[in-house]
């Protein structure tokens, strides 16, 4: 590095520059989020966004291109203002990863600054918007002339600029609406998270059947006096199975036997039950200094009353487990006649004219007896240029990967 | 269980002191290099081993926990010291990994973690294994690169000169940064299947950007006309943000509503 030195906001400019440039952004954007007294950036809609997005873009590439050798052009385009920015992204990024995002008293400085919603406020929406404008002219130099050269290079930058701005600018078309569905019923309404204002959906859900598969059944021993189970030394959940021997200090208990469908009868005598309305007994044998005894615990269920063993002051309880899995038999009527027939699940959505429908939740308290199925009905039209930048960014990494193992071996 | 790790926990690190205690005098008796290297070796492999057998005891991958995932940090790390070794004839920087995976397994050993067979119905996905196990590898190789920055920053100020070590600690950032992107972008893909969309700047998915951006940061700075010996510091403190994301992030005020946040006991 030359030690020539040179004054501020003397040509080239360079880091000094670049961290002031940064710095009064940032600073603006919190005076127009406190000008606009804590409302975030307006949203637009599809296709004003797309539209002022391709201009942008056009711009941008414009600029790049037609004034290439302007110096500040240069700078503007540099790795020294990309660094500044990331800087900023990251100090902004951060505020977002350490205080809790999301609803606070209206008027407190925090909303006025938008420190709550920091990723839809106006200083991270300028810091992008910056940031999308130097990528963007650093990748017009690459891209004209093009040179297969340059394609790693184009890979990474032109990825990130695709997700980051199509993720960005497609946001407010983001449609997330829970539809909740009783079994045998049939419901075209959806509720966006925190509104309790129902919108109609392009198609209608009938709900066939819920079902919620659990792991095996969890023992614990419960002392009122806390309020909580206490704990076995390994701190596992004890899963219950036949012939199960589990121990907390001075009790002993031993599995005798394992009902996982039953009922009592009038006289308290256990049977056999079908699936839908029978419930876990457990056969206990707890053995403490004081001597031992056998008894028959059971989880309960909205039916039947929970049935612990007393010993001493503490209880041996069972509880069901936790879900293992949980679907719903749907059929998906379109309002142009279009139908399926599907089963729903955690981790495997259907699409649907469209539309992605997920399986989100049920009624937790009921557990197993639970009627209600929670849909999530997901639209984002911009998923596939979002999806293209990854795959481009995805490619490049590959490249670099490639490339650097290819470097590591001239360097040695 | 916990009486089967407790064996292997030792016998691992039983591997590695008697295997670092011999090539201490690798210098003097070339013909121990090899034994040294086996035994340092064998530790590894004793880790393997029990992963392998924990995972079919199981019944599901053992990812899930911060307890398990040092498990396999215990097993890795070593490796990439070995790799450096034989690659680049750097011989410390493996006495530092086996260090580091013994203090994992002295925490595991003190800590027996929720050892709970469970694994909730959105982990239980195709993308689960990639994504964590990238993660890891990564991790693995950013850890490397800090302790080998560490080491080169120590070099400077006795104003020793260190090429050698100044481009390992550069090349394992760069493949650590391409592993870095892979599991951000794998994140985000499974995000989309399991809970509905990609990116929700939820705690743990801002701290991974974050430490993507700290990197990325690392390798314009590279490009540009910064002096190399300053660059050993900004890799030296950037784990700070790594470990962040790994370790920090559940004990921060903004996790209280994290998908990602780790079992806890
Ligand atoms: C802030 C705007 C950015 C600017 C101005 C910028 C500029 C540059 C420049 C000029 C280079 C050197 C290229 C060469 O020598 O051929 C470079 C390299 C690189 N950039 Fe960027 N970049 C920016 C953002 C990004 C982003 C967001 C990513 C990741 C998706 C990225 C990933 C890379 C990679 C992986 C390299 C190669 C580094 C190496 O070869 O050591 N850059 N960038």
């Amino acid at each position: 590095m030359g030690i020539v030195r040179r004054g501020w906001l003397q040509p080239p400019w360079e880091f000094r520059e670049a961290s002031l440039f940064t710095a009064i952004a940032v600073f603006f954007g919190f005076i127009l989020q406190y000008a606009a007294s804590g409302q975030g950036v307006p949203r637009l809609y599809l296709p004003v966004n797309a539209i002022v997005l391709g201009l942008f873009a056009l711009l941008v590439l414009g600029i790049g291109l037609v004034f290439r050798e302007n110096t500040t052009v240069k700078w503007f385009g540099g790795i020294p203002l990309g660094l500044c920015l990331i800087v900023a992204i990251a100090v902004l990024s951060l505020i977002g990863g350490v205080f809790p995002q999301g609803e606070v008293k209206p008027g407190s400085i925090w909303a006025l600054l938008g420190l709550n919603q920091i990723f839809s406020s106006w200083p991270f929406a300028l810091t992008v918007l910056l940031f999308l404008a130097n990528l963007g002219i650093s990748l017009s130099w690459k891209l004209v002339p093009f040179s297969f050269k340059n394609i790693q290079f184009i890979l990474f930058h032109a990825g990130f600029w695709i997700a980051l701005s199509c993720g960005i600018f497609g946001a407010p078309d983001l449609q997330r609406l829970v539809v909740p569905v009783d079994e045998g019923k049939e419901i075209n309404l959806g509720y966006a998270m925190e509104s309790n204002i129902p919108q109609k959906l392009p198609f209608s859900i009938f709900l066939k059947d819920f079902t919620l598969e659990e792991y095996p059944l969890q023992m614990f021993l419960y002392d009122p006096q806390i309020g909580q189970p206490i704990q076995e030394r390994s701190k596992a959940p004890v899963l219950v199975h036949k012939g199960l021997k589990a121990s907390w200090d001075g009790v002993d208990v031993e599995v005798l036997d394992l009902l996982p469908f039953a009922l009592p009868d009038k006289d308290g005598r256990l049977h056999p039950a079908d699936k839908t309305a029978g419930i876990p007994f457990v056969k206990v044998k707890i053995t403490t200094p004081a001597g031992s005894k056998e008894e028959w615990i059971t989880t309960g269920s909205p039916f039947v009353e929970t049935r612990d063993a007393q010993v001493g002051d503490v209880y041996v309880g069972i509880r069901p487990g936790t879900p293992k899995a949980f679907r719903s038999v749907v059929t998906v009527k379109g309002d142009n006649g279009q139908q399926l027939n599907a089963t729903l699940e955690v981790n495997h959505p259907i699409d649907f004219g469209g539309w992605k429908l997920y399986q989100m939740g049920y009624d937790e308290k009921a557990g197993r007896w639970s009627q209600l199925s929670l849909i999530e009905a997901i639209r984002d039209p911009w998923l596939p240029a979002v999806y293209l930048g990854f795959f481009m960014i995805m490619a490049g990494n590959l490249l670099f990967f490639w490339n650097g193992i290819k470097q590591k071996e001239v360097a040695s | 269980m916990i009486f089967d790790f407790t064996t292997a926990a030792l016998a691992a690190m039983a591997c590695w002191s008697a295997g670092s205690l011999l090539s201490f005098f690798v210098r003097k008796t070339p013909a121990l290099k090899l034994p040294a290297f086996l035994l340092s070796f064998a530790g590894t492999l004793v880790m393997v081993a029990f992963i392998a057998s924990y995972w079919s005891m199981l019944d599901r991958p053992p990812l899930r926990t911060l307890g398990e995932t040092r498990l396999w940090y215990a097993a890795l790390i070593p490796l990439v010291g070995f790799l450096v070794e034989y690659r680049w004839k750097i011989a410390w920087l493996k006495y530092y990994c086996m260090g580091l995976a013994s203090f994992f397994l002295v925490i595991n050993l003190n800590h027996p973690d929720v050892f709970d067979k469970t694994l909730m119905p959105a982990l239980q996905s195709p993308w689960f294994i990639p994504h964590v196990v990238v993660y890891l590898v990564g991790y693995v190789l950013l850890a490397a690169s800090s302790v080998t920055a560490v080491h080169n920053v120590s070099l400077q100020l006795r104003s020793k000169s260190n090429a050698n070590g100044e481009s390992v600690s550069h090349y394992l950032a760069l493949l650590g940064f391409v592993l870095l992107s892979f599991g951000l972008i794998f994140g985000a893909l499974w995000a989309k299947e399991a809970w509905g969309h990609y990116w929700t700047w939820d705690p743990k998915e801002t701290w991974a950007f974050l430490s993507w951006l700290a990197y990325l940061g690392y390798l314009h700075a590279y490009r540009y006309k910064i002096e190399k010996g300053k660059l050993q510091w900004y890799l030296a403190l950037s784990f700070i943000v790594l470990l962040v994301c790994w370790f920090g992030v559940n004990y921060l005020p903004s996790a209280q509503n994290s998908v990602h946040t780790y079992t806890q006991s």
